[in-house]
């Protein structure tokens, strides 16, 4: 921070861009959707054992990420 | 053709349009009233025109059904019902021509009082705990705000089995289980939080100024609330009042499990309204019916209020 | 929020009546009664909703049985829930949920929405029409699916006797709720009949909040109708679409009224959705523990949705 101005000012808004809300939150409603999928898909039982853990996490980090401010 | 007459034409759709579109969706509502329609017919038929086939359409009217479902009756001998007096009313009339006397009232009566009592108990307390919480939401800086309600909403989708399991362990320790009160608290909590989000959005709409007004003038906080916010949002509360009311009166799954005899309420009764030779359809259609009128009464005056309603006061038109 | 206590301590201080006084019991108040306002309703949630909830979280990890109060209680961890994710007959029930919530969200969207979209012409009566149409969906699910159970009898049944008249089959030739081919779209059509009308409304505040101008600008550029539909109308009622969708979709993946009156998960267990698994096990099988488990998984389901749903719930609110 103590250094170039220009060179910090790009350097935190890319992070700021990668930990913003709303991609998280897309992310998260992504894997929730995937869980959901996996539960009730007739294809592979492997899937369907998972999509527990899947679901869980992402609600979690769901849960997590709307605390992020925008 | 001037500008604003294509403006007004892109808008509002051709005469021709709009009567194709009107005739599609009127003969869709007709579609969809048949089924309600057949069962207020079939309210009142003779049992033996509720099963005939081909179905009919035009019958000769009878109050069986009514009867059946208010009365229990018992079978008797001819000898015997003629050393009884003239019939006692409509009722034993049927009655009797069917070689039965009235014997007492039905378990629908009683249903029918415990859906009254516990939906009317449920949806005070729920509209009352929902205004104050709607309030508080609605005008002051609760801390974590978005997530209380977040979690009041929630406690609303949980699949009501998931819960009637705990539900139903801690009825029983407690000795709540088929209690009017016990299902009294079950549709509150259920109810309270539709009341809170349908509710703070109604009291979101009243302007600040006027409790600022109020306070002005020396009322406390409590006085505004009271004496110039209640009055304002009077149709909110009306409206959602109803809303709890309909589901509290249309709630099944907790009823059926929770409750056996005491605080039934008339859903999972109806069903099992079973006549002499398997199901009496006319009784069930009676009883369904008479049920369903209050709903029907409602909707027409909730109409203005409904989508607000079914999306938590989101969608305000 | 906050904007209005200090608003209201400005209008306050120009009041020539003790301000000073009446600031602090009111600033002292108005806390207190956020609280006093709230709390009552949180209490409630946290007895009958939370505490329950923990309960069935502790609940999941034993071998309780509620039908056997007395019996020790066996620690399992997680036994239960690896039983539930490994069982083919939990599968199965998983995918005849999905059938019924497919198909009904699938029929209730592409009908509801074309009806929004006819309502929305405003033709004479639209008002009238509209609230009967809406009729369905405000009545019990139990008894609606009771009475479809009437008209679903095979030899006396109205639904029998139209499909009869309409394709020449006899009305006692098939039967809806008894054969495992039709049982399916039995509860299916109740549902799609009962909840057409939720997702119309919802997709009519859709096309009602497109601005008119928009479609004034298209106009100008003489974009067809079909194009307009595509890229005006859709678009921008999509949220709404999908609002509907979700919540459809949530409340048809724990449906258990009306398939419990309708069918009551058979023939077999070709209806048997997740809800009623989960009720044969809770309530016949007095499985407590294992049925929490099973409970759980739903519920996390379920929140996970719900947060999506609110999701979208804001994104309208916005518009």
């Amino acid at each position: 921070m103590n250094l170039d101005v220009n060179t910090s000012t790009p350097h935190v808004s890319l992070t700021s861009r990668m930990l913003r809300r709303g991609p998280l939150e897309a992310i998260a409603t992504a894997i929730i959707a995937a869980g959901v999928v996996m539960l009730m898909q007739p294809f592979f039982l492997t899937l369907y054992s998972w999509s527990f853990a899947v679901t869980l996490f992402g609600t979690v980090m769901f849960t997590i990420v709307s605390k992020v401010r925008e | 053709m001037s500008a604003s007459n294509a403006a007004h034409s892109v808008v509002e759709p051709s005469t021709g349009t709009r009567r194709f579109a009107g005739l599609l969706v009127i003969l869709y509502a007709i579609i969809t009233m048949v089924p309600l329609i057949w069962i207020v017919l079939t309210s009142f038929k003779s049992p033996d025109d509720a099963i005939s086939y081909p179905p009919k359409v035009l019958f000769k009217p009878s109050l069986e059904g009514y009867c059946n479902v208010f009365t229990t009756r018992s079978r008797q001998t001819q000898e015997f019902i003629q050393t009884l007096g003239p019939p006692q009313g409509l009722c034993d009339n049927i009655a009797r021509s069917r070689n039965m006397v009235v014997a007492g009232p039905s378990n629908y009566v009683p249903r029918f009082i415990n859906s009254l009592i516990i939906a009317f108990g449920s949806t005070v307390l729920a509209v009352a705990l929902g205004t104050l919480s709607a309030y508080g939401f609605s005008r002051f800086r609760v801390p974590l705000k978005d997530d209380l309600l977040f979690f009041i909403l929630s406690t609303r989708m949980m699949p009501p089995i998931a819960v009637a399991i705990p539900i139903y362990l801690m009825y029983r320790t407690v000795g709540l289980s088929d209690t009017r009160l016990g299902m009294i608290l079950l549709y509150t909590s259920v109810n309270v939080s539709l009341a809170v989000w349908l509710l703070k959005g109604f009291i979101d709409e009243i302007p600040r100024e006027y409790e600022e007004a109020a306070m002005i003038d020396g009322y406390t906080r409590f006085q505004a609330f009271v004496k110039v916010v209640l009055p304002q949002a009077t149709t909110g509360i009306a409206a959602t009042a109803i809303f709890c009311l309909i589901f509290a009166w249309n709630e099944y799954a907790f009823a059926v499990l929770l409750t056996s005899g005491n605080a039934q309420t008339a859903p999972p009764f109806i069903p099992i309204i079973i006549g002499e030779g398997g199901q009496d359809w006319p009784a069930v259609a009676a009883g369904t019916t008479i049920f369903l009128v209050p709903i029907v009464v409602f909707t027409v005056l909730l109409r203005k209020h409904l989508l607000r309603g079914i999306t938590f006061g989101a969608v305000r038109k | 929020m906050n904007d209005l206590s200090t608003s209201s301590q400005i209008t306050y201080r120009a009041v020539p009546i003790r301000p000073g006084v009446i600031r602090r019991i009111r600033g002292l108040s108005d806390q207190a009664l956020a609280w006093l306002f709230i709390t009552p309703t949180i209490v409630l949630l946290l007895a009958i909703n939370i505490f329950p909830l923990v309960w069935t979280i502790y609940l999941s990890f034993t071998n309780y049985r509620a039908n056997r109060p007395n019996a020790p209680t066996l620690w399992l961890g997680t036994d239960w829930y690896q039983s539930i994710l490994t069982d083919p007959d939990i599968w199965a029930a998983m995918q005849v949920t999905a059938h019924f919530v497919v198909w009904t969200v699938l029929i209730e969207t592409v009908l509801g929405f074309g009806l929004a979209f006819l309502i929305d012409k405003k033709f004479r009566g639209h008002g009238l029409w509209t609230t009967i149409i809406l009729l369905p969906m405000m009545l019990s699910p139990a008894v609606v699916g009771n009475f479809w159970t009437f008209l679903y009898q095979p030899q006396i049944g109205l639904f029998n006797y139209v499909v009869a008249f309409f394709t020449g089959r006899g009305a006692s030739s098939f039967q809806m709720l008894g054969d495992v081919t039709l049982s399916p779209w039995a509860i299916v059509i109740v549902d799609a009949w009962m909840w057409t009308p939720y997702v119309m409304l919802i997709c009519l505040a859709g096309l009602r909040s497109i601005p008119d101008y928009i479609y004034e600008a298209a106009e100008v550029d003489r974009a067809s109708n079909w194009r307009q539909f595509w890229s005006i109308t859709l678009p921008m009622a999509l949220p709404f679409i999908m609002l509907a969708v979700l919540f459809r979709g949530i409340e048809n993946f724990k449906m258990f009224d009306m398939v419990n009156l309708l069918t009551g998960g058979g023939p077999g267990s070709t209806t048997e959705v997740a809800s009623i698994t989960l009720k044969r096990a809770a309530f016949e099988s007095w499985r407590t523990g294992y049925s929490s488990a099973f409970a759980i998984i739903l519920f996390v389901t379920v929140f996970g949705l719900a947060n999506i749903y609110v999701k979208a719930l804001n994104r309208v609110k916005s518009r």
